[in-house]
């Protein structure tokens, strides 16, 4: 017959394994929500890049003066496209560009009164609103999923296990230099 | 900026909170308030387990005596039922300060008390939980008559991006969005889990707001989504479905109205049929959730009615077999109105306003716009107005409906509707094609369609004018009036843009035929009910503190400071006035108790007369 201390020492030992398995199933959790930001980042700058053509073809024609506009917006979609199996530097960087090529479009668009009263325009300019703000929201609930993700790694007492089990802290999506200058319209 | 700690305020100029932090300290606020609404919820439940338990005893009994007419039960049986009577007794005799019982024998009698209505209690709750499952959303959509957004009109294709953004930056699957054709401003969640969601939103409210506005408000009902208030809302509102249904339940012998309630409930709560795709059974529920928690007692009420002309003797006789139930009617009534007015009601309603501050909080997480959505709530509140249909739900509603308490008196409003659905049909054009017969299950779409085809017309559609026009002609010669009384299309287009004249214009005329849809500003808003609404009411947290709470997480909205003078009085008020309301409720609670042992007393004698018959009848 087991003695007590031996049943003691079982329940302990059964506790911390399933507190261990408990920190690890919470931690991959969080890496499974923080990935799928990320893969929602994704859906969200693959569907800008299939509007803008759409909307260039559509604008086209009010816009014959501001052709150099136009193709720095078509040229940076390319880019843009040709980067998406790149690294996520390569990324960030070609869609910034293309963000604010995109922005000093519709400022310069601002300018043209009969473009903004046409409406298959106007429904596509609300897309492509649409889209940016999909963009800058899935980036700021993949940023919040990070921050939950590093904060459960680094306090205590997980901190002293996240590595042992082989969790990184991930990285945030941060705003590009050419996006936090200001677009800069000649009125 | 967010890399920075959670729980770290913001610096500023004032004391801020973070969103996070007010999230935390709401979400805690839920778990205490919980805790106590289920205490209230069993501390109520106790006196009417009391009460109902009987009732069902004696229901128990009567069916035994009839089988035991045909197959005679064995003694043992009525030894039994006998030891429990007693047991029950013994119980009772040891509440109302007799002598203590031994400590087995007093748990014994407890249980033989509280247990059958308890079981039963319980045992619709259930049932009511199961039918709110199946079909709740699709009868709450039909209440509400809602239609989807069109994607190619620029103000509603961006209510649809706007809520995919909201979504995205919620991590949720995006919910369905309904709009409401209504003048109103105001929109709700609606739905049991993330999944099934929908977002119902008012045309009304689509016309005044901004696109950041917008954002904020549905900010507010996605991260309501997403905190789990569905959950919550639907165990509120099962619990006082049930103990709406305990007392339709008692008044079944007296009245028809008690006795179809309950026997929807048990067809529709009970059928194990799997999805909500049956209509009529969406419409059943949506009526009966709109006839708000169920408390009427105009049944019992006119069965007892000692003024009424027809007396006869098989009516008085009959009066005096069922006036036990009378007793346990009244005690019932009572208990229920004392506790969910003194106990349940407030820390439900609590609960609910810490759930709003905090969906407001996380609205501001996800937006990290307190602005839009302080300014939202501030341009609805000054817009109050009732949504059609939107009674039962309101507690559901960004602000408070305010005076949409409840809805018309359902048998007119159908033969309003009727009638407009038949007019319509016969300014149908192509006069060759036999007009179907309006059923009232099509007319709130027929409705919607008069309403569309007003839009189309407005846009400039030829067709639909013309339709217009023939529907007004028709609808002139039906209620004997010149076309030109009758409102115009701009009329009911600016009425949806939110013209108070045109609104005034459209009530007029709504009184006459179309009284649920665009008129229901002017007419019905003085139409108020007593039970559900008054504490549905106290749901929604003033605006005042909703923006104080905002502005803390940085909105800037000029608050009203609060007046001193106010408070003295409100406490000076309470000082006085506390003790009588103490008594008071000591009185009630006495008067309960008489009622309950009134009703025991009698319920009692019944059985024994009961058995009695029963006896002589078989020994003929």
């Amino acid at each position: 017959m087991p003695n007590l201390s031996t049943i003691a020492i079982i329940a302990i030992a059964a506790a911390i394994v399933i507190w261990f398995v408990s920190i690890f199933n919470s931690l991959v959790a969080l890496r499974v929500r923080v990935q799928n930001a990320w893969s929602d980042i994704d859906v969200q700058l693959k569907r800008r890049h299939d509007l803008i053509p759409n909307l260039v073809s559509a604008v086209q024609g009010y816009m014959a003066h501001e052709r150099s506009t136009l193709e720095a917006v078509t040229q940076a979609r390319a880019q843009a496209v040709a980067s998406a199996n790149g690294t996520v530097a390569d990324r960030a960087q070609t869609e910034s560009t293309l963000t604010g090529s995109l922005s000093k479009l519709f400022a310069v668009a601002e300018q043209y009164p009969q473009l903004r009263a046409v409406e298959s325009v106007q429904l596509l300019q609300e897309q492509l609103t649409s889209t940016e703000n999909r963009i800058a929201y899935a980036r700021q609930f993949y940023n919040d999923e990070v921050m939950k993700f590093n904060t459960r790694q680094a306090t205590f007492p997980r901190n002293l296990f996240a590595e042992i089990l082989g969790f990184s802290p991930a990285t945030m999506f941060a705003a590009q230099e050419t996006e936090r200058a200001n677009v800069k319209v000649s009125v | 900026m967010a890399t920075q700690s959670p729980s770290a305020s913001i610096a500023g100029p004032r004391d801020r909170e973070s969103f996070f932090d007010a999230q935390r300290r709401n979400r805690h606020a839920t778990w205490r308030l919980s805790a106590v609404s289920v205490v209230a919820t069993l501390v109520m439940g106790i006196p009417l387990a009391l009460t109902v338990t009987p009732l069902l005893y004696v229901a128990g009994l009567i069916v035994a005596e009839i089988v035991n007419i045909w197959m005679p039960l064995p003694a043992s049986f009525w030894q039994h039922s006998g030891e429990l009577a007693s047991y029950g007794l013994r119980a009772f005799q040891w509440m109302t300060g007799g002598k203590m019982p031994n400590p087995q024998a007093l748990v014994e009698g407890i249980a033989v008390l509280l247990l059958p209505g308890s079981i039963l209690s319980i045992g619709l709750w259930i049932s009511i939980n199961s039918l709110f499952r199946r079909a709740g959303v699709g009868g709450a959509l039909l209440a509400l008559k809602a239609r989807e957004p069109s994607a190619s009109e620029l103000k509603e294709l961006q209510l649809s991006d706007v809520l995919q953004e909201m979504a995205i930056a919620a991590g949720l699957p995006a919910p369905k969005i309904m709009l409401i054709d209504a003048p109103a401003a105001n929109a709700a969640a609606i739905g049991h889990s993330p999944n099934d969601a929908r977002i119902v939103i008012t045309r009304g409210m689509l016309d005044r707001l901004t696109r950041d506005e917008l954002e904020g408000a549905l900010a507010h009902l996605v991260a309501s989504i997403g905190n789990g208030d569905f959950r919550i809302a639907f165990r509120v509102a099962s619990v006082f479905e049930t103990y709406g249904l305990l007392l339709a339940l008692i008044n079944s012998p007296f009245g028809p109205r008690s006795r179809r309630t309950l026997w929807r409930v048990v067809r529709y709560g009970l059928s194990f049929k799997k999805g909500a795709g049956d209509p009529s059974e969406a419409a059943a529920v949506a009526d009966l959730l709109s006839r708000g928690a169920g408390l009427e007692t105009d049944d019992i009420d006119n069965f007892f009615d000692t003024t009424a002309k027809k007396k006869s003797v098989l009516r008085s006789i009959r009066n005096f077999l069922l006036f036990p139930i009378f007793f346990t009617n009244v005690a019932i009534k009572l208990t229920l109105w004392f506790f969910s007015f003194s106990m349940l009601g407030p820390s439900v309603a609590l609960l609910w306003r810490k759930r709003v501050y905090l969906a407001d909080a996380a609205a501001v997480q996800l937006t990290r716009n307190p602005d839009g959505l302080a300014e939202a709530l501030r341009k609805l509140n000054s817009q109050r107005a009732p949504v059609p249909g939107g009674a039962w739900a309101s507690h559901l509603f960004l602000v408070n409906p305010a005076g949409s308490d409840r809805m018309n008196d359902p048998k007119e409003e159908a033969a309003h509707r009727q009638q407009l659905a038949a007019i319509w049909a016969a300014s149908q054009p192509s006069a060759n094609v036999a007009a179907p017969a309006p059923n009232p299950q099509s007319t709130p779409f027929i409705t919607q369609e008069i309403l569309a085809t007003s839009r189309a017309a407005m846009a400039g559609n030829q067709d639909a004018l013309a339709r217009m026009t023939a529907f007004r002609q028709a609808a002139a010669t039906a209620l004997g009036k010149s076309p030109d009384e009758l409102p115009s299309l701009e009329d009911i287009a600016a009425a949806q843009r939110g013209d108070k004249t045109a609104i005034q214009h459209l009530a007029q005329f709504g009184r006459k035929v179309n009284a649920s849809e665009t008129g229901s500003t002017g007419s019905n808003s003085t139409s108020t009910s007593q039970s559900t609404s008054s504490s549905f009411a106290g749901f929604h947290p003033s605006l005042k503190r909703r923006l104080k709470r905002l502005d803390r997480m940085g909105a800037h909205v000029e608050l009203v400071t609060s007046d001193r003078k106010t408070w003295i009085v409100v406490t000076a008020l309470s000082v006085v006035l506390g003790p009588f309301a103490l008594v008071a409720a000591a009185l009630l609670l006495v008067l309960i108790a008489i009622m309950m042992m009134a009703s025991l007393a009698f319920l009692a004698i019944w059985m024994a007369v009961i058995h009695q018959v029963f006896v002589i009848l078989l020994h003929h």
